[in-house]
């Protein structure tokens, strides 16, 4: 009814709008891009400051490697933006690694098939996901407690279960994590499962998050929770979802993991979460929530992954890493604030 | 004739698209109590956060105790004897009262740590001296807020401040407590303090106040002694306009049919029983002073509060509303008070906020939005009610009041809702975005949506509804015809007293013409600056 009294009374404005209905979508969305072309920036220069630094660095095997490498923190670091977004955050994920992984390894040994046991590692990622979520909903435990909580129990759970000790998969565990694609010569030994894993991830929650109802009420949850509950969205089933993403995402870099080793790691993954939350921020999402993308998380995954693979190449050592990561993460940051403080 | 303490000479003041202060005078000589008056954005506020050094003036000087003065931040004008209380609480609810009213210079032992004890033993003086029963160390959100008032005021005090600003101190207080911070003020102003006193209350001034000036769109209009000026001029300077024509015509008339049955509402002491019908093409209004319940009733229709027991009957069907969702679902919105707080997502851009309740209609299967058709919808909206932007994508927080309550009403109009809840729709918005406010509201009702409309200002109830409910501490007392009944007649339901009596409901009436009516604690920050 009320569309017919807003229609009423505006032909002649609808007919003047369609005639301009070419430029109107243009109507602003210029400036979003120009935000992320400024981290997006910073990676190629980083990327082509390295290439000039170290010797090697730009060659076909050393890219794929550093894709290859930095295919779990960007996996982790897009799940962990989800629950960022809603205004929460997800500690529980270095452990949930080390969690899945190892369900995953121990599934196998007993004698499932390869493809079951990885479903059954991402099966436990999902339900850790699950539980964070109910407890930041239904218990209302503020989300740094509920998935510092989580991480300890999915860590000391783990550890419990191996006894600390790493052991090894049968072969075939190990395909997902070390076979190629498009292996031509030892020039470019193709490219790896994970990194396919990656891209296909990115694209898709990049596009969930994007443009569907529910990626867009993760935005107005995190933007503003009240007026989101009396809009009439399902607030707390939103916040579930973000953390079994999370979880789900995790579930996915620790079975990579544990695939590339072979092994089950129940000691893997610590701080972790870490680089991903830290991949997240630099990539442009607020800690305060209702800000965020999965390509910004993605390409600040590719600054932290750049960062430490040149700062190796170039000779510096793992501590000197550590210090350029913290600075990028702080200046990333103040960059953002100051930009915002002038608007 | 006392000394001058403070004068303001053709100050102005401006912010992005509002001309705040327009060259506005004032003169606060020693040991008087002067009130500031003016509607919402006459430029009070903006001038006390000037004197205050909150802002800084583009233009003109003020002269204080002789000199000319320029603050660059709060704590040189605190420093130089100007205190404020401000309408909000600004205090620390974990610390203790006495370390609130210290807070930033406790007093030090001589081994420079806090020295506790002559905190307690300075703060129990203070409020001994305002007369209130308030142990200085116990913490502060242990106490009502009332009380939290009063330590605010404690603070102002314990700084020994020559000119002290008080912007609606009463709006929270009690009877009694008024009486004793009216007390307090009569002691202060023979001490010598000079006291800048704002309040929407017209009533109340004639109890303290020596002179009044009077402020509209932020321009000084006039300055007289209070006893030589009458209720009725000043209002009229206030106001500056025939009230007559603040609202648009009712063109319609509601219908005989029932949209909606409201039965029986009851949550816990807020909601007391409350009953009432909506028809069709009606706008009613819900009246009451801060208390009564009109945004609990509101919200438990809605769903966004739990409610004990009543129930919603739409078209001879009772509703299961136990969540917002649900309400939205059988056509009910709700437009909450606080715009900022619980009705817009102010970090999304238009298009989103606009769309948020009814994504479905712009979405394709598996829930995939449509960009074009989300542009196409906010477009129909942005031009039907005319919301000024530069962009379709514009992010809300860089949207005026006026244009940001817009949006809300575009967000429930796509929704198709025919119960339109509107809670103080016009709180902090401009006089002329007010007037484009309320004509939708009557295109609404003539198009046969059902508005219930909530407000403090009783002029707005007046001069838009149909009928009007009254309430009071949460129980309904009159369910009036608009057009046969009074301020006063609402003034008297609402404060419990039953049919017309005496019972100084004139001056509550002055106040309420005011067009302010009782400011709620939580009112959106946007909505008592400028």
């Amino acid at each position: 009814m009320s569309n017919e009294i807003t229609r009423e009374p505006t032909i002649a404005a609808e007919a003047e709008s369609k005639a301009e209905s070419k430029a109107p979508a243009g109507f602003g969305r210029k400036k979003f891009a120009l935000d992320r072309f400024v981290i997006f920036g910073a990676f190629v220069v980083l990327f082509i400051l390295f290439s000039v630094v170290a010797k090697n660095f730009f060659t076909m095997r050393n890219v794929l490697t550093l894709a290859l490498q930095t295919s779990t923190v960007t996996l982790m670091g897009i799940g962990v933006t989800f629950t960022i977004i809603t205004g929460g955050i997800d500690l529980s994920i270095g452990s949930v690694i080390a969690l899945t992984g190892t369900v995953a390894v121990i599934a196998a040994n007993a004698g499932m098939p390869i493809w079951l046991s990885m479903v059954m590692g991402l099966v436990s990622g999902i339900v850790c996901g699950f539980l964070n979520g109910i407890m930041v909903t239904g218990l209302r435990i503020p989300p740094f407690i509920a998935t510092l909580g989580m991480m300890m129990v999915a860590r000391g759970f783990v550890l419990t279960i191996t006894n600390a000790m790493s052991k090894p998969a049968p072969d075939a565990f190990g395909h997902l994590g070390n076979d190629t694609l498009f292996h031509l010569s030892s020039k470019f030994p193709g490219i790896g499962y994970p990194v396919f894993i990656m891209i296909a991830v990115a694209i898709v929650f990049g596009f969930f998050l994007r443009k569907t109802r529910i990626g867009r009420y993760t935005y107005a949850v995190g933007s503003n929770e009240e007026a989101s509950r009396l809009s009439g969205i399902k607030v707390s089933r939103i916040k579930v979802i973000a953390y079994i993403i999370s979880g789900f995402c995790a579930a996915l870099a620790g079975i990579i993991l544990a695939s590339r080793m072979v092994t089950s790691q129940p000691n893997g993954g610590i701080s972790y979460e870490l680089n991903a939350i830290a991949a997240s921020v630099i990539g442009g999402t607020s800690l305060m929530g209702g800000i965020g993308t999965v390509a910004g998380a993605v390409v600040g995954s590719f600054i932290i992954g750049v960062l430490g693979v040149g700062l190796t190449m170039s000779g510096a050592s793992f501590f000197v890493q550590q210090i350029a990561i913290g600075l990028v993460v702080i200046g990333s940051v103040s960059i953002d604030q100051i930009r915002y403080k002038k608007k | 004739m006392a000394e001058v303490l403070l004068h303001v000479e053709h100050v102005s003041k401006s912010f992005p698209g509002v001309q705040a202060l327009d060259a506005v005078s004032f003169e606060l000589r020693r040991g008087e109590v002067h009130a500031l008056v003016g509607e919402n954005g006459a430029g009070k506020s903006t001038l006390m956060k000037i004197l205050s050094g909150v802002y800084r003036p583009d233009g003109g000087r003020i002269v204080y105790k002789g000199r000319e003065v320029r603050f660059q931040n709060a704590r040189e004008s605190a420093e130089a004897g100007i205190g404020i209380i401000y309408q909000e609480l600004n205090l620390v609810p974990h610390l203790s009262v006495a370390q609130n009213i210290y807070l930033g210079r406790e007093p030090r032992s001589l081994l420079g740590y806090i020295d506790d004890r002559k905190m307690n033993v300075d703060a129990a003086r203070i409020l001994r001296e305002l007369n209130v029963d308030i142990d200085p160390a116990v913490r502060l959100n242990k106490l009502s807020i009332s009380k939290q008032q009063m330590v605010e005021i404690a603070k102002a005090l314990s700084k020994d401040s020559e000119v002290l600003i008080m912007d609606e101190p009463t709006s929270a207080l009690t009877e009694t407590e008024i009486d004793e911070l009216f007390k307090v003020i009569h002691k202060l102003r023979s001490r010598g303090v000079g006291i800048i006193y704002i309040s929407h209350r017209l009533d109340e001034l004639k109890h303290i106040v020596d002179r009044i000036t009077v402020f509209r769109d932020g321009r000084y209009i006039s300055t007289s002694d209070y006893a030589s000026i009458g209720m009725e001029e000043i209002i009229n300077k206030m106001v500056g306009r025939k009230l007559e024509n603040l609202f648009p015509e009712r063109r319609n008339l509601p219908t005989e049919r029932k949209l909606l049955e409201v039965r029986n509402i009851v949550h816990g002491t807020v909601l007391k029983g409350i009953s009432f019908d909506l028809y069709e093409g009606e706008i009613l209004g819900i009246a009451g002073l801060m208390g009564a319940g009109r945004s609990e009733l509101a919200r438990a229709v809605f769903g966004a509060d739990p409610r004990d027991s009543g129930d919603i009957i739409r078209e001879g069907r009772k509703l299961d509303i136990r969540s917002p969702s649900d309400a939205i679902r059988n056509g009910i919105a709700y437009l909450s008070e606080n715009r900022k707080e619980e009705g817009l997502a102010v970090k999304m851009r238009l298009d989103q906020n606009v769309t948020m309740a009814n994504l479905g209609e712009v979405s394709r299967r598996f829930g995939i939005i449509s960009g074009a058709r989300e542009l196409e919808a906010t477009r129909t909206y942005v031009e039907e009610l005319d919301i000024r932007t530069p962009s379709l994508l514009q992010v809300i927080n860089n949207l005026s009041g006026g244009n940001q309550q817009k949006v809300v009403i575009a967000k429930w109009l796509f929704r198709d809702s025919r119960i339109l809840i509107f809670d103080e729709p016009t709180r902090g918005i401009d006089v002329g975005a007010k007037y484009a406010i309320y004509e939708l509201i009557e295109r609404l009702a003539r198009e046969g949506v059902g508005v219930i409309l909530i407000s403090s200002e009783l002029p707005e109830i007046l001069g838009m509804t149909d009928r009007v409910l009254v309430l009071h501490e949460g129980s309904l007392t009159a369910t009036l015809r608009t057009a046969d009944t009074s301020q006063e007649e609402i003034l008297n339901y609402a404060a419990g007293l039953g049919s017309l009596g005496a019972h100084g409901a004139s001056a509550a009436l002055a106040a309420s013409a005011s067009g302010a009516g009782a400011p709620g604690r939580n009112a959106a920050p946007g909505a008592s600056a400028r």
